[in-house]
């Protein structure tokens, strides 16, 4: 006997991701999903940008980590609302984490929601949380070949932050390339040069964060 | 990917529309796997061999049906199909613009019950 189902294998990971965008919606919060490889400066970045945006949105973060509660620290210390998941030996997270988190943040509060998740060019990009955008920040001293190794999380970002621009006098890297291979994985791509270290570019940036608010 | 997850959320599906349809035991599953997934079809198989034991599908096969990426240009129009698992242009005409529709599938299609 043929039984027909076509289902989804994720689809329980896609049913717990539509629930806590339905989550975000209501409470009006704008959720973003911020992914890198280790190292590339997503806690530096969001440092940075909530100062930024100091007195122009309120945010909270959510930490994603395998181990420990560094970022989490660092972020805290800010005095904006943060969450640190422990995900003790995944790769990325999945929307039942985050789902597990939301009561114990103050969502009604809060105008967008930064998620970082754990670093990793990879699996991260697979799996939906119920954010409204992704977000990939690839730092220069990565080198300029990423895009076309790790090409998923380039399709599937909205936004490309190129991270420690300021050291682009002493690597290889040719930030012509990066732009140009990321723009053919994705037309659609925006992409921000910066440094979170001497603060260039991160103005741009932060306007542009602004002006997707949920009014 | 994470196929041994991949490979268990396969066997709760499957049970789970076996007894639904009024079945007891599985003989084989159908999954549609596009290229583009990030599923390695071969460590999927191991992992659904080695965690069937002791479940309702531990007698079954798994036929893979592989989808090529595949879309549609905006600029000249055309439909494509490539070998390719990414597509940074059009192979018809090299626009980088246009969507794509297949490929990127990993689901169940169909099985056999009896």
């Amino acid at each position: 006997m043929k039984v027909k189902v076509v289902t989804r294998i994720l689809e329980a990971n896609e049913r717990i991701a539509a629930e806590n965008r339905r989550l975000f919606d209501e409470a009006g919060v704008y959720v973003i999903n911020l992914m890198s490889g280790p190292g590339a400066g997503k806690t530096s970045l969001l440092e940075r940008t909530i100062k930024e945006l100091n007195g122009k949105i309120k945010a909270a973060v959510i930490e994603g980590d395998i181990a420990g509660t560094s970022d989490a620290e660092r972020i805290g210390s800010l005095g904006v609302p943060v969450i640190q998941i422990n995900t003790g030996g995944a790769c990325h997270l999945d929307a039942n984490m985050i789902n597990e988190v939301l009561e114990s943040l103050p969502l009604k509060e809060t105008d967008m929601l930064f998620i970082e998740n754990v670093g990793n060019l990879v699996c991260p990009a697979e799996f939906n949380i119920g954010e409204d955008m992704k977000v990939m920040l690839s730092s220069i001293t990565e080198g300029d070949d990423k895009p076309l190794k790790y090409p998923l999380m380039f399709q599937e970002s909205s936004a490309l932050i190129l991270n420690k621009i300021d050291l682009l006098p002493y690597t290889n890297a040719n930030i012509k390339k990066i732009k140009k291979d990321a723009i053919s994985l994705n037309p659609s791509l925006k992409i921000f040069a910066v440094s979170c270290k001497t603060g260039q570019g991160l103005n741009e940036w932060a306007d542009w964060l602004v002006k997707r608010i949920k009014s | 990917m994470h196929e041994a997850s991949i490979a268990l959320n396969i066997l709760d599906i499957a049970a789970d529309n076996c007894r639904k349809a009024g079945y007891n035991r599985i003989e084989s599953i159908r999954l549609r796997i596009g290229r583009a997934s990030g599923i390695m079809t071969d460590s999927l198989l191991f992992a659904f061999n080695a965690l069937k034991a002791d479940t309702i599908a531990s007698e079954a096969g798994v036929i893979i049906d592989e989808i090529p990426v595949g879309g549609i240009c905006d600029k000249c129009g055309k439909d494509f199909i490539t070998e390719e698992k990414y597509v940074l242009c059009c192979p018809e005409c090299g626009s980088t613009s246009f969507n794509i529709k297949t490929g990127r599938e990993l689901e169940i299609a169909d099985m056999e019950v009896v």
